[in-house]
């Protein structure tokens, strides 16, 4: 294992940012630290960084224990999240301190620069101040420069957070790409699940310091460890009466259950082909999303989400249809459990 | 460790530059104030002539703190709450008096008032004094502390922009009440700063007043001046009695001036 | 829109002519009596050339050590805490609240030769008041509180991002502060140094009193116009004004200038 975290607490007053904090990465992996706003993730990234220090536990990169080791001398690249270039030095400057400060000949760090610079594009930008170029821009020279130094491990604190929309999705693309060129070990924060679920091999759900659930997105999307990593990983809704959902029964032991818009099947009243499985359900609304429909269903008194294909027969507002509920969540405060829809199953044969 | 070591010798260093460089001159005045005794030292500070001078300087700091103030504030109102061309030049011509040496500033008083002034002749004809009176030393101590509380106005009023006032406006509100109902609640402190600064300097102001004076004493001395003779007669314990009525004026401004910036901090956030 | 325009302009408009500009104006007025020539002799007779040096020569001297220590204290203040750092760091505007006649006799007697400092000083052979070295301190004392508040500021808002980006580069403290948070408050000081050097040029009453105002030695600009008006050598006194006053614009201009400069460069 690379980068090991044992029983990490940190604590900010009475905030407590990580609690327990235990798990570990293997060596040229690309990381995800996913969670909401306060969750922790970044006070985690900045003690593996070395820029805070924990409360107690143990943080071990390569074998060695660096918990007393300065961020100076851990041998991280650091990307921030408002880039934090050096506002008095050319983008060519800006790359090499880290190669001066390794006290590298001035050839070879020439040599290093450019190479960087036409790594992440920014060929002919050298002598431009940070103020002179775009955000997209900026990001890639933070990058260049965390690099320059030939760390071991690479750690960036939400890099798209401060980008337009529009250039984020080319920037995760491109960011996922070099990472893997390069082939260092990487760990980024997030609170954008999309952008974690896609550059990712592999996602650490954090929640009020805490871990709720490390493994690859599908892992955690198909089998979320806890209701707090269901609910995270994709769009749910929580149903509360999910007895009364056909094929469903209500379990004791889960009081609550989450529902994702994959979960469920809309069709034409006319064309249900499992009337006992489905529930009755009214279009309330319809948003175009780009490359498919958002219908927004009424079922039962439950406000539905699910998308349609535009292929399919179009729906008008207002419309009674058919719902297929195929699986649900159950979860308590402590576990999740999945259960499928007993009608459905039952039904393999068409009835006529 | 290393860092540790630096740390407290940056420490230290800057330590002992303020003291040296501030606190002893305090100390100084203090200790030689006293060192005759309680007697001598009161009655330096209650001799006719201090307790005049004494006067002249609050006489001459209250009317410089209002009539700056008001200047300050309708200043500050035309040029941060409207556009127009030349604000820059405007700004700069404010500051002027700020970046000019207090001997230059009495001696462009006695240039236009003074015997060789070219308003001289009509001051003959009805019969007033300014140079080497009173209303020189006001006028004196006008023109020095100036600007003291549109810079601290102008930069205020302009960072909070003109919406509120524009909202009032829409809604009819004469000038006066958007003035002081939207205006002053924002830039009080900003404002109590400006008063505090330009109260200070008018009552130490020296080199100005010391030009259009004359020195008459107990007509046209200010405490200051009165200092500054004291110390030409070699009566320092003296001198640094009355000076310790200033002394301790300043440290009283001092407080109030850290108390209006912890409140402006506190209001920032 | 806003109400009041045409009564505070006017206001401004009247006030600022009143009392600033007409009165300026004057010195204009009274030179236009005087030719060149003797305009000209005035200004760089020896003896006058002679306080220009002293003048400028401390004047940088002090605002050069106001700015080294200014930039200490701000960091000190800002960075880290010790006991009195309160006290101290209300204490900076001294300078500013304290009359400059207290602060001149105050300093004059603490550097004496039976003063506590001056004393001190005196034993190992060095003069201090009645020298240039005296007006050199009083000019620090006055400069204090123009360096360190020009930097604290910008110290204090310094984006900590930038220091430790160049900590997880692997830079010593050192380099740190001297090629990442030193280029940042840069502008900041030379404004400081620009006030600094301007207040001292044209400073009288605490330098007056140190300086003993010795032709050709320890005699400052502000001092020789005093001398001419007390001489009611007013044509003189107006020359060598009207000197200090374009100074002190040129001055003034040139710390705009850099500032508008830096803030382009620092505005990303």
């Amino acid at each position: 294992m690379y980068v090991e975290l044992q029983n990490i607490n940190k604590k900010f007053g009475n905030f407590q940012a990580a609690d327990n904090v235990s798990f570990s990465i293997e060596k040229g992996k690309l990381i995800g630290l996913l969670g909401p706003s306060g969750s922790g993730k970044t006070t985690i990234l900045r003690m593996i960084a070395g820029l805070e220090t924990p409360d107690c536990g143990d943080i071990i990169i390569n074998g060695q224990r660096v918990n007393n080791l300065p961020a100076s001398r851990r041998g991280i690249g650091f990307v921030f999240q408002n880039y934090a270039l050096f506002r008095y030095m050319t983008v060519f400057d800006n790359i090499a301190f880290g190669l001066e400060v390794q006290k590298k000949e001035k050839a070879y760090i020439k040599q290093r620069v450019t190479e960087l610079i036409r790594l992440v594009g920014l060929d002919g930008l050298e002598k431009r101040r940070p103020h002179q170029l775009s955000g997209g821009q900026k990001q890639r020279v933070a990058f260049a420069r965390a690099l320059a130094p030939s760390p071991h491990l690479l750690l960036l604190d939400e890099p798209f957070a401060a980008i337009d929309a529009k250039i984020r999705k080319e920037l995760r693309t491109w960011l996922r790409e070099t990472i893997n060129k390069v082939g260092i070990t990487s760990i980024f924060v997030t609170h954008d699940q999309e952008e974690a679920v896609e550059v990712a091999d592999e996602i650490i759900i954090t929640n009020s310091g805490r871990i709720e659930q490390i493994g690859t997105p599908i892992d955690i999307y198909k089998n979320p460890a806890t209701p707090f990593a269901a609910k995270f990983i994709g769009e749910s809704i929580v149903v509360e009466d999910y007895g009364r959902f056909h094929g469903f029964e209500t379990n004791e032991d889960y009081s609550k259950a989450i529902l994702r818009p994959e979960f469920v099947r809309v069709t034409k009243t006319d064309q249900e082909i499992y009337p006992h499985a489905s529930e009755h359900g009214t279009v309330e609304d319809i948003f175009f999303r780009g490359s498919v429909l958002e219908l927004r269903l009424s079922v039962g008194g439950l406000k539905l989400i699910s998308y349609r294909s535009l292929e399919d027969d179009a729906l008008a507002v207002g419309e009674e249809v058919s719902v297929l509920i195929y699986r649900l969540y159950l979860y308590n405060d402590r576990q999740v459990h999945l259960v499928e829809n007993s009608a459905f199953k039952a039904n393999d044969a068409f009835t006529i | 460790m290393k860092q540790k070591i630096v740390k407290w010798v940056l420490i230290l260093l800057g330590v002992s530059f303020l003291v040296i460089m501030l606190v002893l001159p305090l100390a100084t005045v203090l200790v030689y104030a006293l060192r005759q005794g309680w007697e001598t030292f009161s009655e330096a500070i209650f001799d006719e002539y201090a307790v005049k001078a004494l006067n002249l300087t609050l006489l001459a700091s209250g009317i410089t703190v209002i009539v700056n103030t008001t200047f300050g504030i309708f200043a500050a109102w035309a040029i941060a709450k409207f556009r127009f061309r030349g604000k820059q030049a405007l700004t700069t011509l404010i500051d002027i008096p700020f970046s000019i040496s207090p001997i230059i500033a009495g001696l462009v008083f006695i240039l236009v008032f003074g015997r060789i002034g070219w308003a001289y002749p009509l001051l003959e004809a009805w019969n007033i004094k300014i140079v080497f009176a009173v209303p020189g030393i006001v006028l004196a101590t006008i023109f020095v502390t100036f600007p003291f509380v549109s810079r601290e106005l102008i930069p205020l009023m302009q960072a909070q922009g003109s919406e509120e006032e524009e909202a009032a406006a829409l809604m009819g509100a004469k000038g006066f009440r958007i003035f002081r109902k939207v205006t002053l609640p924002h830039i009080k402190w900003g404002l109590l700063y400006g008063v505090i600064l330009c109260t200070a300097r008018s009552l130490g102001e020296f080199g100005a007043v010391s030009v259009v004076s004359g020195h008459l004493r107990g007509k046209t001395n200010t405490l200051p001046l009165h200092v500054e003779i004291l110390f030409n007669e070699f009566k320092l314990t003296a001198a640094f009695a009355v000076s310790s009525i200033l002394v301790l004026i300043a440290v009283i401004i001092l407080i109030l001036r850290n108390i209006v910036e912890y409140r402006v901090k506190r209001e920032e956030r | 829109m806003i109400p009041g325009f045409g009564l505070s302009m006017g206001i401004t408009i009247t006030m600022l002519s009143l009392i600033v500009l007409i009165p300026l104006l004057s010195v204009l007025l009274t030179l236009s009596n005087t030719t060149f020539k003797d305009f000209w002799q005035v200004i760089t007779d020896g003896q006058t050339v002679a306080t220009y040096k002293v003048s400028l020569s401390c004047a940088a001297v002090a605002a050069t050590i106001n700015v080294v220590f200014g930039i200490l204290l701000a960091w000190i203040l800002t960075r880290y805490k010790f006991p009195f750092r309160r006290v101290l760091d209300g204490l900076i505007e001294l300078p500013f609240a304290l009359p400059t006649a207290v602060a001149g006799i105050s300093l004059t007697t603490l550097y004496s030769d039976k003063g506590w400092i001056g004393g001190l000083f005196g034993k190992i052979g060095i003069k201090i008041s009645y020298t240039t070295t005296g007006i050199v301190i009083a000019m620090i004392f006055i400069g204090i509180p123009f360096v360190v508040r020009s930097i604290q500021p910008v110290l204090e808002k310094l984006d900590p991002q930038y220091e430790e980006a160049a900590s997880a580069l692997g830079a010593s403290r050192s380099r740190i502060f001297f090629k990442v948070v030193f280029p940042e408050i840069l502008p900041a000081a030379l404004t400081g140094f620009g006030l600094a050097f301007a207040r001292c040029i044209g400073e009288y009453g605490s330098v007056v009193f140190i300086a003993g105002n010795i032709p050709y030695q320890t005699q400052i600009t502000p001092l020789i116009i005093m001398n001419k008006l007390e001489q009611f050598n007013y044509a003189a006194a107006t020359s060598i004004a009207l000197v200090m006053v374009i100074f002190a614009f040129l001055l003034l201009f040139g710390i705009n200038l850099l500032q508008a400069r830096i803030n382009k460069i620092a505005r990303g």
